[in-house]
């Protein structure tokens, strides 16, 4: 009665190493391959009467003698301590001549009284390009991105450390950026209590802009979105923040400029008409002689003069402050 | 013809900023000369706007008592190159922007007149707005105010109503005691 179960356990086995969609390799204690499955021969395009019962498929997968020996020492090294390794990744050229990244997991096993060890691969490489676009996509950005988990920062990105000054060993895995960025207490305070108020309303918040301070004691303002990631149990924050200190200095240089052109330019060209006006009276009332007259002009000239001077500096002012300016133009301001 | 600065103000030595509408600065100035003049007071007139010569000729067809007024002149050196200064009556400036100068004039022209009732009439901040940025205005105007009250002395600026930007204008608020518009 034994027999037949055995037969329908060993056709079961047999059904899953051969229908797995991960590649699944048994190996002897010498390492010659005893069982290569389909998708094995899928992935590295080896067929398996190529394979079995020899131990050279290994070079053939890692080609690069370094290569080899460096995984081999990994592998000596794993093994050395425990009889099986867990997601070991590594690549592997296939026969077509592309590469694969295979994550290995191992399991030693007893049949019949014999040590067998069980490789099972899972074709990882769409999955680490994807990764690796998703990387290269957020250390690449030119502003902050950090992932959190309940506030512990996960992911912390180049620009990151850029703006912050702050490494990303020193931030990811804590909670307490946020209080190096905002030392102010009560400042801090203010920030986190608009933040609760925003997300209890929306969830999340747009260009919210806030005043940090950097590693080295420079301001800096930001502008901050943030989006929610993941279900109940596992939500991740998505937070961008944009570096735009200098497009507030633009800002605030623009309106200081403004302002001040309110006042020195069309405040004095006001006084020179007003002047000019007032001359024009005292002459039709013959209040005033000619020399008299040819001085308060002069004057004006004067006046009209230093504006024109006035002018030329306030374009220059504006162009040094503002870094944001094309070039062309920041040449036309500075008079050049 | 009403009353620009109350005598009893005035007489606390209170110093005043001001406010005249456009083209009327030239009348509120005569008639603030002429009101001081009244009050037995000596009028030491900032001009930066108006040479002193002409000035002067202004304020005597405006019925101006001379006698009782002095001059810094801002204008008439920064025009022509040079002029005497007449001890007493008016001292020269080389341009309003320059400010160590008019701090010296103020100081030695107050020094000459401490004994009576002096008031300083300072025309106009407006003028000087062509040749100093706002934060050198307001530092100026708060040098001269301490001066004048460590001397108790009143003043009275000049200015042209809505030529100030709100920032220059609550700083010239916090250094005087009163806003006067008089347009």
């Amino acid at each position: 009665m034994a027999k037949p179960e055995a037969d329908t356990t060993g056709c079961i086995e047999a059904g899953i190493l051969e229908n797995a969609l991960v590649m699944i390799i048994v190996l002897d204690h010498t390492g010659t391959i005893l069982a290569w499955n389909h998708a094995a021969e899928t992935i590295t395009g080896y067929r398996r009467d190529e394979v079995a019962g020899k131990r050279d498929v290994w070079k053939q997968l890692y080609p690069d003698k370094d290569y080899r020996q460096e995984i081999t020492a990994r592998i000596a090294t794993i093994l050395s301590a425990k009889q099986y390794f867990e997601n070991l990744e590594t690549t592997i050229r296939t026969r077509s001549g592309s590469s694969r990244i295979i994550l290995w997991n191992t399991k030693e096993v007893v049949q019949d009284g014999n040590a067998r060890a069980v490789a099972v691969g899972i074709d990882v490489t769409e999955q680490r390009q994807t990764d690796n676009f998703r990387t290269s996509i957020i250390e690449n950005a030119h502003i902050l991105i950090a992932v959190l988990d309940h506030g512990k920062v996960l992911v912390w990105n180049k620009a990151a450390e850029t703006i912050t000054g702050y490494t990303r060993d020193q931030v990811i895995g804590k909670r307490d950026i946020w209080k190096q960025l905002y030392p102010d207490e009560e400042y801090r305070r203010a920030v986190t209590r608009q933040i609760t108020e925003i997300i209890a309303k929306n969830r999340f918040f747009e260009n919210f802009e806030t005043r940090i301070v950097t590693r080295s004691g420079q301001k800096k303002i930001l502008s901050w979105n943030t989006r929610r990631i993941g279900t109940e149990g596992t939500l991740q924050d998505i937070t961008i923040g944009l570096d735009i200190t200098a497009r507030k200095q633009a800002e605030e240089a623009l309106l200081s400029y403004m302002t001040e052109m309110a006042m020195r330019l069309k405040g004095p060209v006001e006084i020179i008409r007003d002047n000019l006006t007032d001359v024009a009276k005292l002459i039709r009332e013959g209040k005033l002689e000619p020399d008299e007259i040819a001085m308060v002009l002069d004057g004006q000239v004067r006046n009209a003069d230093q504006i024109a001077h006035n002018v030329k500096e306030f374009q220059r002012e504006i162009s040094m402050k503002n870094k944001e300016i094309p070039a062309a133009y920041r040449k036309f301001l500075e008079g050049e | 013809m009403p009353v620009i600065v109350n005598p009893e103000d005035l007489a606390k030595n209170q110093i005043f900023l001001i406010l005249t509408s456009p083209g009327n600065t030239r009348e509120r100035n005569i008639e603030i000369i002429k009101e001081l003049s009244a009050l037995g007071y000596r009028s030491v007139v900032i001009t930066t706007n108006f040479p002193y010569s002409v000035l002067r000729k202004l304020y005597e067809q405006g019925g101006v008592d001379l006698t009782k007024v002095s001059f810094i002149d801002a204008v008439t050196r920064h025009s022509f190159g040079s002029a005497e200064n007449i001890p007493g009556i008016v001292r020269y400036v080389s341009n309003p922007a320059n400010l160590t100068d008019m701090g010296i004039a103020v100081t030695e022209v107050l020094k000459e007149h401490h004994d009576g009732k002096v008031c300083i009439l300072y025309d106009s901040i407006s003028t000087l707005l062509i040749y100093l940025s706002s934060p050198n205005i307001s530092k100026f105007i708060h040098f001269v105010t301490n001066k004048l009250r460590i001397m108790d002395i009143s003043g009275v600026f000049l200015a042209v109503e809505k030529g100030l930007d709100p920032m220059l204008m609550t700083q010239l608020t916090t250094f005087v005691d009163t806003v006067i518009d008089a347009e």
